[in-house]
């Protein structure tokens, strides 16, 4: 089976085909540096036709298509998930949602669906995603080691945005060794690590989404109808939070 | 086939249409939400357009009783608008596009109202005729000396503020109609006297530019000295008069463009274009007045079909990388 996968959950947006039978993956990030803005509408569909052509195949060849639904940036997940509904209504191709949170946490604990977690660095029971949610708030959402790598496993530290140091007190309230990755990660190192938790230098592949894993969780996941498919935004509109407000 | 996509504010529309411009299909979800906002909320617009793009997809293609494969463009809305609005068709309308590796053409939407006149049966611009177009909704206020069907027509004023379609709405919130209320308001001046308030028409400022923030101002003012019990009273007086000056406005200047330019012909398009007094004041102006049925004058995606078969389509893939633009982004530049 021949998966493409895309996320536009961050700033990133990263694309990948793998070839469930052989193996064989091909992928490509475009990822802005800082200051920059993301270049999720001008790179994703390019990035797409690029990889498919990369992967030797066509549109006729792709028999999954496995989209990262966050949570993450709202315009950028739009952009990825309407991106990828088109598609898959388009040529009939059966769509998967996939948590981008829980890509980036099995993607860092080594490949999905390989041997198991061995990260070089200290031994660790757990690892959480976190990603930049702005407003000095992060996305996180956490697994065990022995269960990350497995398509739809629930997770141990539920999804959800926190601040940092309300995470950071969980996770050490928790006790396990934890492995914490993602900007958001990056971004809030220092409350973080008072936790206890290991954060992986900045420019690890640990702390970037990967489509690759994207595509390896969605081989176990079950096709949705593509207007099921939408972002796990974990925040309402602005405005809905003042109109409630101004209600109470 | 063209297949059309508009989602620049807040109706999620898709369209098809024939080659020689009749439409099989024309399809509005009006989310209808915003109401309780008081106006309409980006995120909360796109978060909707992006649950319902694909169903009203669905629905025109049905409707119109073809597949996808019968589709030989797809026409979006490019600009301007809302930005993150126009992202959920653009993307959609590009994946649509390449999945087939067929051509889509982007479209403004300023021109897309304007050629909801070139919609068949509709000859208008289609024989060389140059004419005059009055655009007028929540969102713009322009005029526009048309010589083709293309997205090159001259544009010969704009609003300097408020749209015409946003003081109506404006003025329905300061009578109390609650929001949108253009219609509302509409309705309650057909009880009313226009003559018994004197509201500005801005007739002093010269060129063929609007200006409506004034007349908001005014109505401000006269309501808050009337006070609550005789504004209550005389609310369909108030109505008639406000409605009035936004019409004067609007037609005094088209005048003045038809007296300028020497066009004969007029065609009116956007939301404002389906008001009874506009309508019959501009049929007085002594030269023939096009003006498309209401739905085709409120946002939709037929008329950026229409727009569509007159730009250059793009080939695939060379729209892969195509951005949208926000309101205001690209200036209208007046040349006259
Ligand atoms: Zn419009």
């Amino acid at each position: 089976m021949k998966i493409l996968g895309l996320d536009t959950a961050t700033a990133a947006t990263a694309v990948a085909v793998l070839d469930t039978a052989t193996g064989a993956t091909v992928a490509d990030r475009d990822a802005p540096r800082r200051g920059e803005r993301p270049r999720h509408t001008t790179a994703l569909l390019r990035m797409i036709v690029e990889q498919l052509r990369r992967a030797d195949t066509d549109w006729a060849g792709i028999d999954r298509i496995a989209v990262g639904v966050g949570p993450g940036t709202f315009t950028g997940l739009r952009i990825g998930v309407a991106t990828a509904r088109a598609l898959a209504g388009a040529r009939d191709i059966p769509l998967v949602g996939v948590s981008t949170l829980h890509s980036l946490a099995a993607g860092a604990a080594g490949a999905a669906g390989a041997a198991g977690p061995s990260p070089a660095g200290p031994a660790i029971d757990a690892i959480v995603a976190v990603i930049d949610a702005r407003r000095g708030e992060v996305f996180a959402a956490g697994w065990t080691a022995a269960d990350v790598s497995r398509p739809g496993a629930e997770p141990l530290l539920a999804l959800a945005a926190r601040v940092p140091e309300a995470l950071a007190d969980e996770l050490r309230n928790d006790g396990r060794r934890w492995l914490a990755v993602g900007d958001g990660a990056v971004e809030f190192r220092e409350a973080l690590e008072r936790s206890g938790a290991w954060i992986p230098e900045e420019d690890s592949g640990r702390n970037r989404v990967d489509a690759v894993v994207h595509c390896r969780l969605a081989a176990g996941l079950l096709p949705e109808a593509p207007d099921g498919v939408l972002p796990e935004y974990l925040r309402l509109p602005d405005a809905e939070i003042s109109l409630r407000a101004a209600r109470q | 086939m063209i297949l059309a996509l508009e989602t620049s504010c807040d109706d999620t529309c898709a369209a098809v249409l024939t080659p020689d411009g009749r439409i099989a299909s024309n399809v509005i979800s009006s989310q209808g939400i915003h109401d309780r906002y008081g106006g309409v909320v980006p995120e909360i617009a796109s978060r909707h357009h992006l649950e319902l793009v694909g169903a009203v997809i669905q629905d025109a293609l049905r409707q119109a009783d073809v597949g996808l494969e019968a589709v030989e463009l797809v026409a979006v809305t490019r600009g301007p608008g809302l930005v993150a609005a126009l992202l959920v068709g653009l993307a959609t309308a590009k994946a649509i596009a390449a999945a087939h590796e067929i051509a889509l053409a982007p479209v403004d939407h300023l021109h897309g109202h304007v050629a909801a006149g070139f919609l068949a049966p509709s000859t208008l611009g289609g024989d060389g005729d140059p004419f005059l177009s009055l655009i007028a909704s929540g969102g713009h206020t322009f005029l526009a000396r048309v010589t083709d069907r293309g997205p090159d027509f001259e544009v010969l004023g704009q609003t300097l503020d408020d749209a015409a379609g946003e003081a109506f709405d404006k003025g329905a919130r300061l009578l109390g109609l609650g929001y949108p209320g253009g219609a509302a308001l509409e309705r309650l001046a057909r009880d009313g006297d226009p003559a018994a308030f004197p509201f500005p028409t801005a007739a002093r400022m010269p060129g063929l530019d609007f200006s409506f923030a004034g007349l908001k101002t005014a109505l401000l003012y006269r309501v808050r000295d009337l006070g609550p019990p005789e504004t209550e009273r005389r609310r369909a007086d108030l109505a008639a008069s406000y409605q009035h000056a936004i019409v004067e406005a609007l037609a005094l200047r088209v005048e003045r463009a038809l007296e300028r330019t020497g066009l004969e012909r007029l065609a009116v398009g956007g939301g404002v274009a389906a008001n009874g007094p506009l309508r019959e004041r501009l049929g007085r102006l002594g030269v023939p007045v096009d003006v498309p049925p209401r739905e085709l004058c409120t946002d939709n995606a037929a008329m950026i079909a229409s727009a569509a078969r007159f730009v250059t389509p793009l080939p695939f893939p060379e729209y892969l990388e195509l951005d949208v633009y926000a309101t205001g982004e690209r200036a209208l530049v007046p040349t006259r």
